[in-house]
């Protein structure tokens, strides 16, 4: 079997933007704030593959757990130093908003700092580096192409089990419904306030992890994918953890299909216009259906249409 | 010597305050008056500066015939014998030339005959200007488009992504400014020397500055400045008292933008060129964001406060950037961003109200308005 190589890039990246916009949504849900930095907290898990494959000569996927927890660290700092404070004495939305906007700048320095650190000490290139000569055969296809959707599949079904099968899971789906209430019996919101911002982080650097293997990358790539993100996460609807799975594939997939569709049919010259194709997703989700795809009642729908059928 | 590098500092320094001066100033009657994050302040500014660096070139060159060969402005001698020259380098621009493909040569020409004009370069400085000023006026009601009817969260991601729109626009699209090269832009303060010219347009700059905040403080004691006010604060009271909270959206985010186009534009116009790159979130969104949280949104003050701190401190950061460059093991722009970044977060942290925080409008008192009602009463009766 022949795959196309438009494909295998479709996929990946449809993929790990799943698991960015599931992070994103998961903090949305918890503390109300789209968070600018969270494409840096994926650079964090790029530049860990860097390290372990170009620095530590070791198989790039001890990454993925390493960057699951520096990327939960980073983004449980963010939480706990900078957002936890401000809501706690009342602060209003923008204030947090400019909260992570703060943090997305020192992430771009550290990461900055650390890329010009590995090239002057180190003599590793890092800036527009290509990993993919680390990556594992599987099938005679490229490991990421393979392991990235069956890792949604593995991450989304397990954060379904957490949150229907464990009392943790559904301690944290009633904070998410309605904290002070989830408070007055018991739960401490808190604790699992923090736990939504690590995993959402950890999902993070799981997905820039992956992406360092595949695509081509620098310190400002998961900024750049900011955009993406968040026009996955509202195409999926921020109202629903499983919006941004279903939300990163529609948006993945359009943006690298459509694109190359869109070529074939004018021209390679509409090819760097990718980056508008997240944003149309946007504005057309938020004009027609605002609540994203996870929020529309598609039992009424269907039925409407079969009535429609029937008549 | 030393002088002269005094003089270059203090200018170039005055310039970028003057710039972010209006593009703050326009910040805050969006977001410190009226509420509306808008986290894509770079979409006007770019906005502005692609027309300076598109609209004023090809307009002269058109003017001047240059896109048509030698023969269609043989009679302007200095056009003449500038292209003349020029074509030694390049033969073929004596036959045809197109804009971006020949932009430096064209750009320096029209310079040449524009130093010897300065009725013309202040002609086409004005148009260009109010060029600007509408397309961001445009822009900005484009972007009211989504700021009417979304929340503050959803807004300010989309805002943010329409700015990306505009950077990628201008970077893929090579008719636009050039692309991935940019173009040179037109010098309309030429006329007054090559030294003399950095002075000039800064001086423009500054008085725009002025201007803008002189309109600021105005507008924040006017009762147009409650309105506002009230839409951030209370939109149902806002609502009840008969205000057009929609109207009011869009019209500040109209104003704000041409604000920001024109601040764009001037930027362009004084550093000669424009590069689709330069117009990123950081520097047109996320720098003024800082400082206007820093000074104090809300506070026209503040504002100035906040811009003065954080250009000057940047200002010197670069300015001895060659110093500390050997000392560290990574380049010195990335730790003028961790340090403004942890300031920001600092300050957000123990002064969320910035420096010089929002003063609340005072109204009359008690004793006040009841001699009003008295004397309006007795007028009445009497």
């Amino acid at each position: 079997m022949v795959v196309e190589p438009i494909v295998r890039d479709a996929v990946v990246f449809a993929s790990l933007l799943s698991l960015l916009s599931i992070g994103l949504t998961l903090t949305y849900l918890t503390t109300k704030v789209p968070n600018f930095s969270h494409g840096s907290l994926a650079t964090i898990g790029v530049f860990t593959v860097l390290t372990t494959t170009e620095l530590w000569r070791q198989n790039p996927y001890i990454s993925v757990p390493l960057a699951f927890v520096l990327s939960g660290m980073a983004s449980l700092f963010l939480y706990l130093a900078a957002l936890r404070p401000l809501i706690s004495r009342g602060a209003g939305l923008p204030l947090q908003m400019v909260a992570t906007l703060a943090y997305e700048l020192i992430l771009l320095a550290v990461l900055n700092i650390y890329a010009d650190f590995l090239t002057r000490v180190f003599k590793i290139t890092s800036r527009d580096f290509l990993l993919r000569k680390y990556d594992l055969k599987i099938l005679d296809e490229p490991g990421v192409f393979i392991i990235s959707p069956l890792l949604v599949i593995f991450l989304v079904s397990s954060l379904y089990l957490l949150l229907t099968r464990t009392k943790f899971g559904v301690a944290m789906r009633a904070a998410i419904e309605n904290a002070p209430l989830a408070g007055v019996i018991g739960i401490n919101v808190r604790t699992v306030y923090m736990f939504s911002w690590f995993l959402a982080g950890g999902l993070a650097g799981v997905a820039g992890a992956m992406m360092g293997l595949w695509f081509q990358a620098d310190p400002g790539f998961g900024s750049r994918m900011l955009v993406s993100i968040f026009s996955a996460s509202i195409v999926g609807g921020l109202q629903n953890i499983y919006g941004g799975a279903v939300g990163g594939y529609i948006v993945g997939l359009a943006e690298i299909l459509g694109t190359s569709q869109l070529a074939s049919v004018f021209g390679v010259q509409i090819l760097p216009y990718r980056p508008l194709i997240p944003l149309s997703a946007m504005i057309i989700t938020l004009l027609l259906f605002p609540k994203g795809f996870s929020g529309m009642d598609w039992g009424r729908i269907i039925r409407l249409r079969l009535q429609g059928a029937k008549l | 010597m030393i002088l002269e590098l005094v003089y270059i500092f203090t200018v170039d320094l005055l310039a970028l305050l003057a710039v972010y001066l209006i593009i703050n100033i326009s910040l805050n009657l969006e977001y410190g008056l009226t509420g509306l994050p808008n986290f894509g302040k770079v979409l006007a500014v770019a906005g502005g500066a692609f027309v300076a660096g598109s609209v004023p070139g090809r307009l002269m060159a058109e003017y001047f015939g240059l896109y048509r060969g030698i023969e269609a402005y043989a009679n302007n001698s200095v056009l003449a014998d500038c292209m003349r020259g020029l074509s030694l380098q390049k033969p073929k621009i004596l036959e045809a030339t197109e804009f971006i493909e020949d932009n430096v040569l064209i750009i320096t020409c029209i310079n040449r005959v524009l130093s010897f004009d300065p009725f013309l370069s202040v002609l086409i400085l004005l148009l260009t200007l109010f060029v600007a000023a509408g397309v961001g006026a445009a822009l900005g009601f484009i972007s009211s488009y989504p700021a009417i009817r979304l929340r503050e969260d959803y807004l300010a991601m989309t805002l943010l992504a329409m700015g990306e729109f505009m950077w990628t626009i201008g970077y893929y699209t090579r008719d636009l400014v050039g692309g991935t090269l940019g173009v040179s832009v037109i010098d309309p303060y030429g006329w007054t020397g090559v030294r003399e010219r950095f002075l000039v347009a800064t001086f423009v700059l500054v008085g725009v500055a002025v201007l803008a905040f002189v309109y600021s403080r105005i507008l924040a004691r006017s009762p147009l400045a409650r309105i506002l006010k009230a839409v951030r604060d209370q939109e149902i009271a806002a609502e009840v008292l008969g205000k057009d909270t929609v109207k009011v959206r869009r019209n500040i985010l109209m104003i704000s933008a041409s604000l920001a186009s024109l601040a764009g534009a001037l930027w362009a116009f004084y550093s000669g060129g424009v590069i689709a790159v330069g117009y990123d979130r950081i520097t047109w969104t996320f720098w003024p964001w800082v400082m206007v949280i820093v000074g104090g949104s809300g506070s026209n003050l503040g504002v100035l406060l906040g811009t003065t701190i954080f250009v000057t401190a940047r200002k010197f950061i670069d300015y001895y950037k060659f110093a500390l460059e050997p000392v560290l093991p990574f380049s010195v722009v990335w730790l003028d961003r961790l340090v403004l970044g942890l300031v920001l977060l600092t300050i957000l942290l123990l002064r969320p109200a910035g420096v010089v925080p929002e003063k609340p409008t005072l109204t009359l008192s008690r004793e006040k308005i009841a001699e009003l009602i008295k004397k309006q009463e007795s007028s009445g009766t009497g």
